[in-house]
């Protein structure tokens, strides 16, 4: 069941993005980044851990859950150390997903020559 | 009036190489084909400079010359700085010229090279155009690892090079007139359709080329544009129809007729390489057609003036060849 409503919500997602591209001027990384700030909107909101709760991976692995992530990590670090924990925390939760990218990429990079 | 009639200007030989996507296309038979897009490089950029350094070495042996005999060599290409042909061009010893009109640079250096001629100041000028789908594609869209869906508007840049020999010497293929365009500016601003935004300025030049030579579009057995693809091509009439009065029936795009149609390639072929390869290999090998018209269609923007929120400017230049006896 987890299943069929995480393919639900990444699938309506997926198709808001498939529906921008091809009737808006917009790029994909405009999309990009305004599903980011969709996805700390909808966690301003208290709806996207709603959202995580019902679709599982079908809320994390979509790029508004980065927003989600930064929204959540900055406001934790807001209530503890104040402005200055804002600034030091607000990447602590997506740490994982931009290291992990910047180091598997440069490892990638010097295995493999670029293709079309 | 920016339209040029020229005397005693001919083509003589040309040498095409083709990519990977472009040898499985329409037209398969090209000179010289490649497999791989490194072309045995180490970079993109070294195997678009290769493409050209063996296109010119080839076009010298087909037609007996040597550097000496050739008194200026016109190339150009889709690379900032139009370094891939400066650089290409450093291997002869040839007085050079490098020109940039985007898509629309094989015409340009057809004009330029036919003036020279024309009025018997040179003899003999080796015109070379090339584009690369990844020394491009990086430039003007996006890094190819980025892996970004793409419209079906958008184009791809073909990978090839072409060089052919514009000289005094009589041979069966004659550049009779051209028609300069001018910088035509709609306001258009999608970046991922060049079809339309180019539209507009093929018209103009059209127009204005069947204007001064006060001739009608039915004296041309083919008018063949640039790239403007698919929807371009359709945009093209209905502009041409709408605007200038003219119906063009004799009209086919250089950017429909290179690729297969995939997805990969959406609205068609795009870069300055296009217009030759189908020119060259496909229209001139056609004993149908005898008057041409090439309209060769540029986009002169930048990614930085875009992201400045400025309009894609287009132009494009036009080139009237016959072939005789």
């Amino acid at each position: 069941m987890i299943m069929l409503r995480a393919f639900l919500i990444a699938g309506l997602f997926c198709m808001i993005g498939q529906v921008i591209i091809d009737n808006t001027n917009l790029t994909p990384g405009h999309i990009t980044s305004l599903f980011t700030v969709l996805g700390s909107i909808l966690s301003f909101l208290g709806l996207y851990d709603k959202l995580v709760d019902f679709a599982g991976a079908g809320a994390t692995v979509l790029i508004s859950n980065f927003g989600h992530m930064l929204y959540s990590s900055g406001l934790l670090g807001l209530k503890e150390d104040g402005i200055l924990g804002l600034f030091s925390k607000l990447l602590c939760s997506s740490s994982v997903a931009i290291v992990s990218a910047v180091v598997f990429s440069t490892i990638l990079a010097i295995i493999f020559k670029p293709k079309s | 009036m920016s339209s040029l009639l020229f005397d005693n200007v001919y083509l003589k030989g040309s040498f095409s190489i083709a990519g990977p996507l472009e040898k499985i296309g329409k037209i398969k038979k090209y000179d010289l084909t490649f497999d791989d897009y490194y072309f045995k490089e180490k970079t993109f950029e070294k195997a678009e400079i290769k493409m050209q350094r063996i296109a010119i070495n080839r076009l010298l042996s087909l037609n007996d010359l040597k550097d000496s005999n050739i008194d200026l060599l016109i190339s150009g290409d889709l690379s900032n700085q139009i370094t891939n042909s400066s650089y290409a061009t450093r291997s002869f010893d040839i007085s050079y010229l490098g020109v940039y009109s985007a898509c629309a640079t094989f015409c340009e250096s057809l004009i330029i090279a036919s003036s020279f001629i024309s009025n018997n100041s040179l003899n003999n000028i080796i015109c070379v155009t090339s584009s690369h789908n990844l020394t491009a594609e990086k430039e003007f869209r996006y890094p190819i690892e980025y892996g970004s869906p793409k419209k079906k508007t958008s184009t791809f840049t073909a990978t090839g090079c072409v060089s052919t020999l514009v000289t005094s010497s009589r041979s069966n293929i004659k550049i009779k007139s051209a028609t300069i365009g001018k910088i035509v500016d709609l306001d258009f601003k999608d970046s991922n359709h060049f079809g339309a935004a180019m539209a507009p300025a093929a018209a103009d030049t059209i127009y204005n080329h069947l204007n001064d030579l006060n001739i009608d579009s039915s004296y041309y057995d083919i008018i063949l544009t640039g790239d403007l693809g698919k929807y371009g091509s359709i945009i093209l009439k209905e502009y041409l129809k709408e605007n200038y009065k003219i119906d063009l029936k004799n009209h086919m795009d250089a950017g429909c007729e290179v690729f297969c149609d995939s997805e990969n390639v959406n609205a068609g072929s795009s870069g300055p390489v296009t217009i030759p390869l189908v020119f060259f290999n496909k229209i001139l090998k056609n004993k149908n057609y005898k008057k041409i018209l090439l309209v060769a269609t540029g986009a002169l923007h930048s990614p930085l003036i875009l992201n400045q929120k400025d309009s894609i400017i287009a132009i494009a230049h036009a080139v009237s060849i016959e072939v005789i006896k």
